[in-house]
This record gives C-alpha cells, structure tokens and sequence, in this order.
C-alpha cells in the first residue's frame, strides 16, 4: 500500500505539491491523474526518496523508500526522466541493476522475453526506439518481482499494442496482489485498466475514489418530460448533461436520488441507471481540469 | 552489501566504451611525454643517465592523470548526463554508498592506470635511451620515487575527479572546468605566482612526480597536501550527493 500524507514540495517558490494525501491499495490499480505540470513526477520523486519533501511523507507499506530493506524488491518504479547509457547494451543495462541490488541474474533472460526485447538485448541501448527504452524500463523495474509498482506515464512512446499490453500487466499485477500506482495525463490511456483514481491539480487533491463509487455517485436517468426533468435537476442545485440518446447524465448524485427528484417533478421515469465507468471518469477528469485550460 | 555496489560500478565502467577510450589515450599522453621529455633533452648519451636527467624525463609520465582524472568525473556526473542516477538511486536510496563505491572503483582505476602508463613510459624511456647511447639507470632510486609518485597522483586525481563529478552535475561544466583550472589556471599561476601555486593541487601533484620547478614543496609535502585536497573533495561529494535532489 501507497499512503501519502500531508505531501508538500516546494522548489523556491514555487509549490509543487501541495499537502496532498491519498492512499492506494494493494490489490487495485490506482490510476494518478492530472495535466502535465500538475505535480505527479514530483509527488513519485518524492515517494520514492529522490527528493526530499519539504513537509509531509509519502510511504510505502509503511516506510520510507530510504528506509526499505531491499527497495528492488519491495518497488519496482518506471519513471519518465529515467535515461539508459547509449553506449550499453540492454541486456547490460539490467545486469548492473542485478548486481547492485543483489538479484536473481537468472530473471534477466525471462524478463528481456515477457517484455519482448530478446533479440535487441544485445544491441547497445543508443540504438533503440521510445518504445523499446519503455520495454526496458519495464523491465528493470521488474527484476526484484516488487509488491509496489509506480509507473509514471508508462505509455510514454509505446504503439497502441504497447499500450493495451501495459494495460493488460497492470490488471495481471494488481489480481496477483500488487500495490499499482500508474500516473498519466491522458485519461484515455489509462480509463479502462484502473480500479482507483486520484486526481490532482497544481499540486493539490481534486478526487479521490474507486471507480465503483464514482459511478455509484454518477446517475443517468430517461423519463418522459425531460424539460421538467431538467427544471427540477436545475433547482436541486444539480450539475447535469443531456446526452445525445436523450439520457440526463447526473455527476454526484445516486440514482434513488435521480429516482426522488423525477418523482417530486412528475416525470415518468422510463430508465434509471448508473454512468459507465469511462464516461463517469472522463465527467469527473475533465471537470477537474477544464477550469485551468 | 557494499562489494555488490562496488562489482556494480566496475560493471557500469566496463560495459561501456569509455576505458576503450581512455585507457590507451591515458599510455599515449605519458609515453608521448616521457619520449618529448628525453628528445629535447640537450646533449644525449651519457648525460642522460643522471638523477637529474631521469627526475625530469619521467616526472612527466603523470601527464596521463589528466585523463585519469575526467574519467572520474564521467563517473559521477556521467549518470546525470545519461539519466540513469535515478535508476542508480532507486536501487540504492542510501546515496552515499553509491558515491563510496564509485570512489573506491575510481580510485582502484586510477592506480591500475597509473601502473599501466608507468610502466610504459618506463620501457620507451629505455628503448630510447638506448637509441641515444645511453643506458637508463634502472638501479637509480630517482626512477622509483618518481614512478611511485605518479601512482600516487594518478590514484588521488581519479578521486578528486569522482568527487568533482558529484559536485558538479553538469559534466561538460565540470570537465571543462577541470580542465581549465589544472591545465590553465593552475599553470598560470605556479609560473608566476608560485608562492601561491605551490599550494594548489596541480602543483601538489608536480611534487608528488618530483618535477624539477623551483617552488614546488617537497614530494612528501606535496602528497600530504594533495591527500588533503582529497579528502576534502571527497567529503564534499558524499555530502552533496546525500543531501542534494536527485
């Protein structure tokens, strides 16, 4: 588990992070959501102990990163400012990694094979495309088999098979048990594939929830007088959007709510259900987004 | 385990092409010294056979410190060039253990290297010597203080170049830099100021060779100097590497 708590990084002036706190479970895909520049690199540096925070902590099952017994195999992290000697091989590139954390040499070969770079593993890295470093880099963080996995913008370069086979292993860790923390700026990239979103703005918390509850808090309704419908939805202070079928999309709020609202307004209700995950998601993202662009 | 960081670092120098480079580029600066040194020598055979002569035909065998030097430097500051410092904190947040093990590596080279251009500049000296009529005076103590005292500069600037690297990320700036201050600064500075230059390190490591340059302290003075820089230099790189962002 990934707990933060109270996080602030300060870089002179400017505020980074802002007393930012939120957890991710083990078990779930907790998707890290936010423009560019709104403080995940940071808030990663700073959980895994390569800045230190101004206030505030970031832990992992506990503990400092710094403080970790054998971080390898504790967290395996894909970060975006990670870089590769041009002048190493690949296959070489893990081979420090294994030696200085003390590893298991014999997952290199099996590793180079799941993320599809055996053949190019003894190239030097200089030569590889975006996509293959992010094979790499994926690989490194694999090496001690780690509990936790932090991936800052892993689909960074990777072709649309990159990225539903990125999709598809951070489903496979979390239902192995894993704490997975997937930060991305592109909603789309990562809608599908999270069980958990947290999502930031210049540095501070805009929503916390697993998708379960968002779509719980997210009610779409069909009755037969929409423009009362809408009449009442507008008195009950309630944010909506009619969609193109017809459908009253209603962001927070339960559809026995929906339910108690169309009843007082007199409309017959003809469907009452809850949004799908994605669009619910995209509702919330862009909402906590848009006032900034 | 501080052998498994130390094998690593050895690992991180030997996968690359940077000794391929460096190594053989290290022999060429002192061979070719240590030949320019006994070539414009004035008045050949036996002449060349004195302590003097010898003194400073191979206090120039050093020259290849230099090298030895920026290849510390790619050491440390390389990894911020190439981006893989988070990589090598990640897999040891306890940073100064990082630095410790590139010291030891750095160090460990420097000697190895300094061994190496010794030893070449040794058997060209000889070979020319004899070319010129004169026999090269193996049995003469000057040779192998002053060999010794190239080992110990060669060793002590890898180290300094490991530490400068931490200090100064940036490593264009800080080769250039070095390279500035040792070849040019310092230079400058001990020709026409030696009160003072003989206090810097370059000059430190000129007496550690036994460099014959009025103003230089005593060879023991200098590697106890030059040792103090060092240490100083090193301490401020594990501090700034275990206290800075990465």
């Amino acid at each position: 588990m990934i707990e933060v708590r109270a996080l602030t990084k300060t870089y002179g002036s400017r505020r980074a992070v802002r007393d930012l706190s939120f957890t991710a479970p083990s078990g779930k895909v907790t998707g890290f959501l936010g423009p560019n520049g709104a403080g995940k690199t940071t808030t990663f540096r700073c959980l895994l102990g390569l800045a230190e925070p101004t206030s505030g902590a970031a832990l992992i099952d506990g503990a400092a990163y710094r403080d970790l017994a054998a971080p390898r195999r504790h967290v395996g992290a894909v970060l975006e400012s990670t870089g590769f000697h041009p002048g190493r091989t690949g296959s070489n590139h893990l081979r420090v990694i294994v030696r200085a954390a003390g590893l298991d040499a014999a997952r290199i070969d099996p590793l180079l094979e799941v993320v599809g770079l055996r053949t190019a593993s003894e190239q030097r890295v200089g030569g590889y495309s975006l996509g293959m470093r992010q094979r790499l880099a994926i690989a490194a963080a694999l090496l001690g088999d780690p509990k936790v996995l932090v991936l800052d913008e892993p689909a960074n370069g990777l072709d649309p098979e990159g990225v539903r086979w990125i999709r598809r292993l951070m489903r496979t860790w979390a239902d192995e048990g894993r704490t997975v923390v997937v930060s991305s700026h592109l909603l789309a990239e990562v809608a599908q594939a999270v069980d958990r979103v947290v999502i930031i703005r210049e540095g501070a918390l805009v929503k916390e929830a697993d998708i379960a509850d968002l779509t719980a808090e997210h009610a779409t309704v069909r009755v037969d007088r929409t423009a009362a419908m809408l009449g009442a939805l507008r008195a009950a202070g309630a944010d909506h959007e009619v969609l193109a079928d017809g459908t009253i999309a209603v962001p927070g709020r339960s559809p026995s709510e929906i339910g108690g609202i169309a009843a007082r307004a007199g409309a017959t209700v003809i469907e009452l259900g809850q949004r799908a995950p994605a669009e619910a998601l995209e509702a919330i993202y862009l909402a906590a987004t848009a006032e900034i662009e | 385990m501080m052998s498994d960081l130390i094998a690593a670092e050895w690992l991180k120098l030997r996968t690359t092409r940077l000794l391929a480079g460096i190594i053989p580029a290290a022999i060429a600066i002192s061979v070719a010294a240590v030949a320019g040194a006994i070539l414009v020598h004035e008045g050949g055979g036996t002449a060349l056979e004195s302590s003097e002569s010898v003194r400073r035909v191979l206090s120039v065998s050093g020259a290849g410190a230099i090298l030895v030097l920026v290849t510390g430097i790619i050491i440390s500051a390389g990894e911020h060039r190439d981006l893989t410092a988070g990589d090598t904190f990640l897999t040891t947040p306890r940073r100064h253990r990082v630095l410790a093990a590139k010291l030891i590596v750095g160090a460990a080279l420097g000697l190895a290297v300094g061994v190496v251009t010794s030893l070449a500049s040794t058997g060209v000296a000889a070979v020319i010597y004899r070319s010129r009529g004169a026999r090269f005076p193996f049995t003469d103590a000057e040779v192998w203080l002053t060999l010794a005292g190239s080992l110990v500069y060669t060793a002590l600037f890898a180290i300094i170049g490991v530490s400068l690297g931490s200090l100064i990320r940036n490593q264009v700036f800080a080769v250039t830099g070095a390279l500035a201050w040792f070849a040019v600064v310092e230079h400058t500075l001990v020709n026409f100021a030696p009160g003072v230059g003989r206090w810097l390190p370059a000059a430190a490591g000129q007496a550690i060779v036994r460099t014959p340059l009025e103003g230089l302290l005593p060879p023991a003075a200098g590697a106890s100097l030059l040792a103090m820089y060092t240490a100083v230099a090193a301490w401020s790189g594990i501090r700034a590497v275990a206290t800075r962002d990465t």
